[in-house]
């Protein structure tokens, strides 16, 4: 005779089940493929750099994947796990159960990051393989993976905040980051594109010292200062759930 | 000091607002987005039973239904559903489940995953949870499929299916017979009775007020975010006696009766239509009262005496004018 109860589920785990399956789509899957093939045309614009492989390879990681390629695919994937799910209307499948919202956050962060793992790493990894860069390509995935995984709790953070969330986004990525990022150094230091590159540059055995940037934790210090901004980025987030106004996609 | 139930001690009469063993409390409660008052100090209460929830576009239902399940923070003023907050006590969502009147569902799963998802996060422990719910709203054979690929009246029963799976005491519907077919929505409407007399709050808001009228024990009506009337279908009625009624009439010399009718003190006006004349009457039992013996006296033969404001819909609009 077959029993009819089962224990249920962890719901952290339901949760990142349910955000692989239903919040990343087929658009969302290119939309983060695309800006991961750039990391491979990156990788191949470094045979026509005059430089040697680690080199030029470090300087087209440093200022083409890790300022563009992460953010954009970590802000297609970090919208898609919450913000466009609470924009369309679907959320409350979610919001309307007994879960605790930090486990919402998390499970959908965890959903996000493993999205990330298995499309925005190993185009980074690989973008060092074409560019001929072998001992990059481990500096390359610890940066890029646990810069993705800061950026989608960021973006995760902002999907609760602004309704806008892809335009916020935006501007967090072009005006704070890289504007004022590039100006003031207590900024770049929360910068998940400053710090994943400070990860990249300072392991990276083929990078010049020129560009490693002063005044922000290079290597492992990055590596924390990453987690950090993670945790803060996480912690916002399910501190804006609890105040968030879930209406339906009309309104 | 008079023992609350001596004999000839006053007792109030219930506050038709107010169910007498409340699951759900609303009380004083304002919303408001930006300049716009979505619900204005409303106060009511809902209990075991189904109660409808009516009121024009824009009246506030949807506001209320939201704030009832902390969907939204309420400005002013408390809601809370078996004693709790909805918006900040997260374990009343294991007891309580709402169906949006929104069309949207989450893509790329199918009606099963869908129900197996809320009831995971429930907690269920049933396994066969999820397939008696679709069950219930006649989706099981359909279950494999892809809700995003649903009409909206299936997308509309997999969401009930998907409030059903925890096994709510407090069922909140919004507009939840939207796109059904008429077999389909019989089928719902006795699904919603059921579980009403089962002793669960089932609140469900419709513009289709027939429907609301084979629904409902208990109408609330709300206008312009404000509580406009509640009680049963009659005791609104009973509660508007004070406006004009129009009865329609259909009779073989329809002139002859329409002048001695005039003369009435019950009679507010009379207007003639091509085979009918309708009247207008403030007291319309004083008016059943004469007709008859009126009609008799000049022999005149009566076809149809009809209310023509006696369904909800004219109510309602009588309410909102």
């Amino acid at each position: 005779m077959t029993s009819t109860t089962h224990r249920p589920a962890p719901r952290v785990g339901v949760i990142v089940a349910y955000t692989l399956r239903s919040c990343i789509g087929p658009k969302r899957w290119l939309g983060c493929l695309l800006p991961c093939a750039g990391a491979l045309l990156f990788g191949l614009l470094t045979h026509a750099m005059p430089e040697a492989a680690g080199e030029s390879f470090a300087r087209v990681a440093a200022d083409g994947i890790f300022a563009l390629v992460v953010p954009i695919a970590s802000l297609v994937i970090g919208d898609a796990v919450l913000g466009a799910e609470v924009r369309s209307g679907v959320f409350h499948f979610t919001w309307l159960t007994p879960t605790p919202l930090t486990q919402i956050v998390v499970g959908r962060w965890i959903g996000g990051t493993l999205v990330a793992l298995a499309t925005i790493v190993p185009a980074c990894a690989l973008a060092a393989l074409v560019a001929g860069d072998t001992e990059g390509v481990v500096p390359a995935v610890i940066a890029s993976a646990f810069g993705a995984s800061a950026y989608i709790a960021i973006f995760i953070a902002i999907g609760c905040v602004a309704r806008r969330a892809a335009v916020w986004s935006l501007a967090f990525v072009f005006l704070v980051e890289r504007l004022l990022g590039t100006a003031l150094t207590g900024i770049a230091q929360w910068s998940p594109t400053w710090e994943s590159r400070a990860v990249f540059v300072d392991w990276s055995p083929g990078a010049p010292q020129s560009i490693v940037r002063d005044g922000i934790p290079v290597g492992g210090g990055a590596v924390v200062r990453l987690v950090l901004i993670t945790v803060i980025g996480l912690a916002i987030a399910r501190w804006r759930l609890s105040r968030l106004r879930i209406t339906g996609a009309a309104d | 000091m008079t023992a609350p139930d001596a004999p000839g001690a006053l007792v109030a009469p219930l506050d038709p607002a107010f169910a007498p063993n409340p699951t759900v409390d609303v009380a004083n409660t304002s919303v408001w987005f930006g300049q716009k008052v979505a619900l204005s100090e409303l106060s009511c209460s809902f209990g075991p039973g189904v109660t409808g929830l009516l009121g024009p576009n824009g009246a506030g239902k949807t506001t209320l239904m939201r704030a009832i399940t902390g969907l939204i923070p309420v400005n002013q003023g408390t809601v809370r559903v078996e004693g709790r907050n909805p918006r900040t006590d997260r374990k009343v969502h294991a007891r309580m489940a709402l169906v949006p009147e929104d069309e949207a569902v989450p893509p790329g799963l199918t009606a099963r995953q869908l129900v197996r998802y809320v009831a995971d996060l429930k907690a269920v422990a049933d396994r066969t949870a999820p397939d008696r719910a679709l069950d219930e709203v006649g989706m099981l054979d359909v279950a494999d499929r892809r809700v995003d690929g649903f009409s909206k009246g299936m997308r509309q029963r997999t969401k009930v299916a998907a409030a059903l799976v925890g096994d709510p005491r407090v069922l909140v519907l919004d507009e939840p017979l939207n796109g059904a077919d008429p077999v389909q929505r019989a089928h719902l409407i006795g699904l919603f009775r059921r579980l009403g007399s089962e002793g669960r709050t089932v609140i469900v808001s419709s513009h289709v007020l027939n429907e609301v009228e084979r629904l409902a024990d208990r109408i609330i009506v709300i206008v312009h975010g404000r509580l406009a009337a509640a009680g049963g279908q009659r005791a609104i009625r009973d509660a508007m006696n004070d406006r004009p009624r129009h009865v329609l009439i259909r009779a073989d010399d329809r002139r002859r009766l329409g002048a001695a009718l005039i003369g009435l003190d019950s009679v507010a006006g009379i207007q003639f239509d091509t085979d009918s004349l309708v009247v207008a009457t403030s007291r319309a039992a004083e008016l059943a009262l004469s007709l008859p013996a009126l009609a008799s006296e000049l022999t005149v033969r009566l076809r149809e005496v009809r209310p023509l404001d006696d369904s909800l819909e004219s109510l309602f609009r009588e309410l909102v004018r």
